[in-house]
């Protein structure tokens, strides 16, 4: 009678035990292959979607692209020559990132071009504000004489 | 659900009442100009009761669309299109902003709203300039009601009436959803409030003196929706769409983010015209600005212009209607500030280069470059598809480029600005209040620098502003206290604290402000730069760590719910013991899959999972899993609830200065 209890006491330590087990499990780790495709895709744009890069799509154009980046980086291509590939297959409007030349220059320039030409007109705006005189400040009123006299007391 | 006759054709008596409220509309609009034209002054009063007509009849008729929603009455083609009858009640009213037809429904609906409030307010406070203000709102109500009425009509019928709807897009069926469009529509229109007092101010040459109260009040008011709008808006992103982001500089996104901040320029800069009495013209143009952006933001959204410029071109309909509103607006409105602008003049001068009202141009130079930017990377692959035929790309690694370096100005601003007195800084003072903030904001940053090593340099350049603003703001305040302190006394610290803050709400209210953009900051800082993934396939028991955190997947389960077939995924956060439960759903009728994100939070960080799609068959299925540990994500919603707070602070605080005003001249005779 002891022993079957004894048994089972063991056997339900042991089945306790088993539920830890994953803890102690070497946890899984991410295919650094995985990684790499998904930091490429990041910078592609899934041309049939909205605005969504590669990486983040779930639409079947988005998962042969990516199947696509797969192999060619098995293949041993670098990083470059994969978006090249894409850039020739699409054009630019693959890049999320739009190029500094060709039809993305403007849109490089224009902002400092901006910043610099508003920044320097509010400059002589108010150089030019500052230097008219500011019509004479008006006499304070008898009400604004007592509060400042009413202050001045309160402070003493 | 079986309707009977009367009820079932409910959605005609408000389909009439929308037709009967673009008539009158029509009149408020023409009233003022009726009056003029014909010598009878009492033409014009027509506009308030007017404004009460046409919102009593613009809420009939979306009562009536929300009925026909509710009672399934699949013979409107709109409910047809955007319910199901198993769609749960909560999304069957906010299906009514799920579509297009819907949206802009929704949209003059909140600026009947708008006009019936101000109709109500302005009887007492500025009855004579209120028919022209009445009028512009009544003009931007004929515009949107021929859109509605002509071209985009949620009252029509269908024949033969389907059996049932083809459901509200699945990703719409989220509580973030069902405030997100109203917030933000209450923001866009809220912006037609100052636009219609600035029409008016030009129109009727008004006094800057009498509108400019008016017009900050509501563009604050716009302000705070729209704040609120667009919180809510990357909130719905973070937890629905499953990719751990919150915001993708999207055309959409972008839309609401242009009149965001130029609204926030404008806000800024009206305090300049109301304690210095100067910018007015600028400040007209912002308003105009402002209220321009939230139109082409509605017309970039709701004209399929984004999908594609040549299928715009193919079937223009609405989109060619709203950029034709548009183009009259803008020309209208350009043209009576061109003409009348220089009525709105500056009465005085700037007494300093270095002075509070300078501060605020150089804010409106940040914030009008910012918009414009974002205006620039929205519109120019459309411009250019047009023009030349070429197609590009403008993502958010553009926009982040560009934007990171002007936020980083805004807040460099931000750190000195509010210490800067108007009129004339003494620049001895200002050094000395600058030196604790300063110093705060360089610790942080060379922190930051060795902490986190090695890092993009926005991290350490973002700490250190975010610390150097925080120290501006409390050493501010702790001054005031002190000051106070020794004016009261023997006064307890807390009642110190709270009359100093409540004794100037309008300035403290706006450092609440503040203090909540530095919390967004902070969030942004951490999500964006020290946000950590993988993507992994797991099996059923096996671990996966990440960022000292480690995630048992512990199976799926599947189950039907309501609308949707969903697939549901276990995992344990072991070190708290904590479930998350990412789910995938199906929804059959519009064969979509969408994706819940299973999230723990806390304050420091979330941990966010995402369930992927299955590998392998039978019992030896894993499960791709996307994990990702956001650094500080709390933070943005939480800034987001603090800015909220604070401009409620600021707003209450009119009557209460006026009061105090008049208390005081009558202690001191």
């Amino acid at each position: 009678m002891n022993k079957t209890w004894l048994r089972l006491a063991v056997c339900i330590c042991g089945l306790l035990l088993s539920f830890t087990l994953p803890v102690w499990a070497e946890p899984v780790q991410e295919d650094p292959l995985d990684r790499e495709v998904l930091e490429i895709a990041k910078d592609l744009r899934c041309t049939v979607c909205q605005n969504q890069p590669v990486a983040e799509s779930n639409a079947d154009l988005a998962k042969d692209m990516r199947q696509i980046i797969r192999e060619q980086l098995v293949a041993g291509k670098t990083r470059a020559e994969i978006v090249d590939y894409f850039v020739a297959r699409y054009g630019d409007y693959v890049l999320m990132k739009p190029p500094t030349e060709r039809a993305g220059l403007l849109l490089w320039i224009i902002p400092p071009l901006l910043l610099i030409t508003l920044a320097l007109l509010s400059w002589v705006f108010l150089r030019q504000r500052s230097r008219t005189s500011p019509p004479p400040a008006a006499a304070l009123s008898k009400q604004d004489q007592a509060r400042v006299r009413a202050a001045r007391q309160q402070q003493d | 659900m079986f309707l009977s006759g009367f009820e079932f054709n409910l959605v005609e008596l408000g389909h009439f009442a929308a037709y009967l409220a673009f008539a009158v509309a029509l009149v408020m609009a023409l009233a003022p100009a009726a009056a003029h034209f014909f010598h009878r002054p009492e033409l014009a009063r027509v506009g308030v009761n007017a404004s009460i007509a046409v919102f009593v009849l613009t809420t009939l008729g979306g009562l009536a669309m929300i009925h026909a929603f509710v009672t399934d009455n699949f013979s409107v083609q709109y409910v047809a299109t955007n319910s199901n009858s198993k769609l749960p009640l909560f999304y069957k009213v906010s299906a009514l902003w799920g579509g297009h037809e819907g949206s802009l429904y929704l949209w003059v609906w909140v600026l009947t709203l708008y006009t019936v409030v101000v109709g109500l307010h302005g009887r007492k406070h500025y009855p004579d300039r209120l028919p022209t203000i009445l009028a512009v709102q009544g003009a931007l109500m004929v515009g949107f009601f021929g859109l509605i009425l002509f071209l985009s009509n949620p009252f029509l019928r269908l024949f033969p009436m389907p059996p049932d709807g083809r459901d509200l897009n699945p990703l719409l069926q989220d509580p973030g959803m069902v405030f997100h469009p109203p917030m933000l529509y209450l923001g866009y229109v809220g912006f037609s409030v100052p636009f219609a007092f600035a029409m008016a101010a030009l129109i009727t040459r008004w006094k800057s003196e009498y509108w400019i109260a008016h017009i900050r009040r509501w563009a604050l008011i716009a302000w705070g929706f729209l704040t609120t709008g667009i919180i809510l808006g990357g909130w719905w992103a973070y937890y629905e769409l499953g990719w751990g982001g919150y915001w993708a500089w999207d055309p959409v996104e972008n839309a609401s983010f242009m009149p965001w901040l130029v609204g926030t320029a404008l806000v800024h800069s009206i305090t300049v015209q109301e304690r210095r009495r100067m910018l007015h013209a600028w400040n007209i143009f912002l308003v105009i600005t402002a209220f321009s952006l939230s139109l082409l933001g509605t017309f970039l959204v709701r004209s399929g212009v984004l999908s594609s410029v040549h299928a715009f071109a193919v079937d223009p309909g609405r989109g060619a209607y709203i950029l034709a509103f548009m183009t009259v607006v803008l020309t209208v409105s350009f043209s009576i500030f061109l003409a009348r602008g220089r009525y709105q003049e500056a009465e005085e001068g700037m007494t300093s280069m270095l002075s509070r009202e300078s501060m605020f141009v150089w804010n409106n130079v940040v914030f009008t470059v910012a918009a414009a930017c974002v205006l620039l990377g929205t519109l120019y692959p459309l411009a250019l598809e047009a023009l030349s035929g070429d197609k590009i790309t403008v993502g958010a690694p553009y926009f982040n480029a560009v934007m990171v370096p002007i936020f980083l100005a805004a807040l460099l601003l931000m750190a000195v600005a509010p210490l800067v007195p108007w009129r004339k800084a003494n620049p001895e003072r200002l050094r000395s209040r600058l030196l604790v903030p300063v110093a705060l904001g360089l610790t942080a940053g060379v922190v930051m620098l060795v902490a986190a090593w090695p890092l993009h340099w926005t991290g350490p350049v973002a700490a250190a502003l975010i610390a150097f603003v925080s120290g501006t703001i409390f050493t501010d305040y702790a001054r005031a206290v002190r000051q106070r302190r020794v004016q009261h006394p023997g006064e307890l610290l807390p009642r110190s604290l709270a009359r100093t803050l409540l004794g100037n709400r309008r300035h403290y209210g706006g450092m609440i402000v503040h203090l909540g953009i530095i919390a967004i900051a902070i969030g942004l800082t951490g999500s964006g730069l020290f946000r950590l993934e993988k993507s992994v396939v797991m099996a059923p028991g096996e671990v996966v760590e990440i960022g000292g955190e480690r995630l048992r997947f512990d199976g799926v389960r599947s189950f039907q719910r309501d609308n949707y077939f969903t697939v549901q995924g276990q995992f344990t956060l072991l070190d708290r013991g904590v479930v998350v439960l990412p789910e995938r759903r199906r929804y059959p009728v519009q064969e979509m899959p969408t994706t819940e994100s299973g999230i723990h939070t806390t304050i420091w960080r979330d941990v966010y999972v995402v369930i992927a799609d299955p590998v392998g068959e039978g019992n030896q299925t894993k499960w791709g899993v996307h994990v990702y540990v956001n650094p500080l994500i709390q933070w943005i919603w939480g800034g987001g609830v603090i800015a909220l707070f604070g401009l409620g602070v600021t707003l209450t605080s009119r009557r209460r200065t006026a009061r105090d005003a008049v208390a005081a001249t009558a202690a001191a005779s």
